[in-house]
């Protein structure tokens, strides 16, 4: 297993104000002074991740004090000519939110020669309210993603003349990326699931799935990404396909590591900050999806504890330990517990290490980090791997 | 496609019909001059109060529109300028030579996209709280963002109850569902209207009535001037104690303004 440090990179002064968290927050609470400092602050501990042997994972959000990084391949631009070694993955970019996708190629293109070939690309489908931002249309949201990325590719694999793309939702006169991606065909591609059925889809094409902050159900998307991957490709895929994103804190002692986890613990209390007209626009989800929504009721769709019951946004440090959000504790406990969830999904070759998250200051996020990388990842590095074909199973 | 349950619309059939290759859900009641009702944004459903009393004077043909309800949607069919040829069609097939044609709210936008395309075909228009012009100037807004408002707000603006999922059918939660899938298909952006609409209301050459409610919670005042003013023939009325679903808050009153405007 490999690590990627991720933070993404909130505001988090304007946590203490009462209120929604997206979209309706006023701006006058961004002092941009301010902003910017952290802003430099995220990428001077991406640039630590790097030297520490890390590889590197940003985001992008819109309109939220959550996420200050607008955009993953502008922040990617910048980490592309400060780190060295680091993979710098963009996880990821709203394809079907983009007005112009051609504009994301010639980004990806760009980033990638600047790194030198180490940018991977994750393409999703986003969160639901970002379309209030991007105002692209809710409705037909998955055709016009799956052709985005059918442009995308075509033009980073594009090797000859100039092409020219006249689709449903995109119309362009002529193509061609100057420069063009070192990585050839194309940098890796990454997706994301948070169920089997679409993680198997993702396992037909073979690119890396990964899911985020699932808990118990990463299990049942690993088996449907191994078990689409076996259909297409016919053999099992390497763990390297898949992906696990939690976060972890870190420290010399538990009573630190605790104190950390708490600090960073407000990442989720304010991610669930959104008005909940925005949660689920009209026509974003499929009409059957609604309906088994309304019947299921909203605590369905919270990750589960061990017992069984939802985990409460509000729950403790240990309730989020026990849902496999947080991992912990001093480097042997982190281990252990990251083996133990490693075993119990089946095994992962990606660990999105959320290494900063809420309001984890700077002292603490080196520490932790550092602690993480030379500690934790050499063991994570060589973990008990059993056969793909002794846990693998098929799912429903 | 399944089209029972309705008990609030037992006073009709409801039946479906297959238009050029599409399952339509058609909802027909009473007898008398023949009458074509296109619904606003909640449903056929919504607006069974106003068919009651207009079946005592009219055969009326209420469908649910692509997309709406019991019918099923085109797949290339996507802007409501496409509704107006769709009804074209749909006005041959069920020989609709010159109906009443009444629109309510969104279905107001759709009765002047067909008959600005097809002047000759209605005998008198009716346009309850029409929507289809332009719903904001740059950062003014005219009518009320229905995708941004909270469910509790809308409901209370639209004068309804909330929806209840524990009390209702899974076929019930599915229309609602599809009601709000469509409105987002044809209303998310350009938001609740067609920028080449305006341009054509001139076209529009039978009687028109364009109806209000005092207390529209979605649409501004400003917005039902602009809407008048670009329709060469129209009459219009400001009905009290109404809200936005003139159809729902004073179904006998407009079923009477309906008759008479139509006996003129």
């Amino acid at each position: 297993m490999i690590i990627w440090q991720f933070t993404e990179q909130a505001y988090y002064p304007a946590f203490r104000e009462p209120g929604a968290m997206r979209i309706t927050l006023p701006q006058q609470r961004c002092d941009p002074v301010e902003a910017g400092r952290l802003l430099n602050r995220y990428l001077d501990e991406y640039m630590l991740a790097d030297e520490l042997g890390l590889n590197i994972m940003v985001n992008e959000h819109h309109a939220a004090a959550t996420c200050m990084s607008t955009s993953c391949l502008t922040t990617l631009a910048i980490l592309a000519r400060q780190t060295q070694r680091a993979r710098l993955l963009a996880l990821g970019i709203p394809l079907a939110n983009r007005a112009n996708p051609l504009r994301v190629a010639e980004e990806i293109a760009m980033v990638d020669a600047l790194s030198g070939g180490r940018l991977e690309v994750g393409l999703v489908k986003g969160a639901a309210y970002e379309l209030f931002m991007s105002n692209r249309q809710p409705t037909g949201f998955m055709e016009r993603f799956w052709e985005a990325h059918d442009l995308l590719l075509a033009a980073m694999t594009n090797q000859g003349d100039p092409f020219s793309w006249a689709g449903k939702h995109f119309h362009y006169r002529t193509a061609s990326l100057w420069p063009r991606p070192i990585q050839q065909p194309h940098p890796p591609l990454w997706m994301t699931a948070s169920s089997a059925a679409s993680a198997r889809g993702y396992g037909k094409l073979g690119y890396t799935c990964a899911t985020f902050l699932s808990g118990a159900v990463a299990r049942s998307v690993f088996s449907g990404y191994r078990e689409g991957y076996v259909e297409a490709f016919g053999h099992p895929p390497g763990l390297d396909r898949l992906a696990y994103l939690a976060v972890i804190a870190c420290a010399g002692d538990r009573e630190t590591a605790f104190r950390r986890a708490e600090a960073m613990k407000s990442y989720f209390t304010t991610a669930a900050r959104v008005d909940p007209q925005f949660r689920n626009p009209w026509g974003f989800s499929p009409v059957e999806a609604n309906v088994r929504m309304l019947q299921a009721g909203p605590a369905a769709m919270r990750p589960r504890m061990r017992n069984g019951k939802p985990l409460p946004v509000d729950g403790s440090i240990e309730d989020y330990m026990d849902a496999g959000l947080m991992f912990v504790g001093t480097p042997d406990d982190v281990y252990e517990q990251l083996a133990r969830f490693n075993e119990e999904t089946g095994g992962f070759g990606n660990l999105l290490m959320m290494g900063q998250a809420g309001e984890l200051d700077h002292a603490d996020t080196v520490d932790n980090l550092t602690l993480v990388a030379r500690e934790v990842a050499p063991r994570l590095l060589n973990l008990p791997d059993r056969p793909l074909d002794v846990r693998y199973e098929a799912v429903g | 496609m399944v089209t029972d349950g309705l008990e609030e619309l037992d006073f009709g059939t409801l039946s479906a019909f297959d238009l050029r290759g599409t399952p339509i859900e058609l909802f027909t009641a009473g007898e008398g001059a023949p009458l074509l009702f296109l619904h606003g944004m909640d449903g056929l459903e919504g607006a069974a109060a106003l068919l009651r009393v207009l079946a005592k004077d009219f055969k009326v043909f209420a469908p649910s529109h692509p997309g709406f309800g019991g019918s099923e949607r085109p797949g290339d069919l996507d802007r409501v300028d496409d509704l107006g040829y769709f009804y074209l069609d749909l006005m041959d097939r069920l020989d609709l030579r010159q109906p009443i044609v009444v629109g309510s709210s969104f279905g107001g936008w759709v009765a002047a996209e067909i008959l600005t395309k097809a002047p000759e075909r209605a005998a008198r228009l009716i346009l309850l709280s029409p929507l289809g012009l332009p719903t904001a100037d740059r950062r003014e807004a005219r009518v009320a963002d229905i995708f941004m408002l909270p469910r509790a707000e809308l409901d209370t603006r639209l004068g309804r109850s909330a929806l209840a999922p524990a009390d209702l059918s899974d076929e019930r939660l599915r229309r609602a569902m599809r009601n709000d899938e469509a409105l987002s298909l044809y209303g998310w952006t350009p938001y609740m209207h067609n920028p080449k609409l305006a341009g054509r209301l001139h076209r529009i050459a039978c009687p028109t009535l364009i109806a209000w409610g005092a207390a529209d919670a979605l649409v501004a005042p400003a917005y039902r001037a602009v809407f008048a003013a670009a329709l060469p023939d129209a009459d219009t009325l400001l009905v009290e104690e109404a809200g936005h679903r003139l159809h729902a808050d004073q179904p006998g009153e407009i079923a009477a303004r309906i008759a008479a405007f139509a006996a003129r």
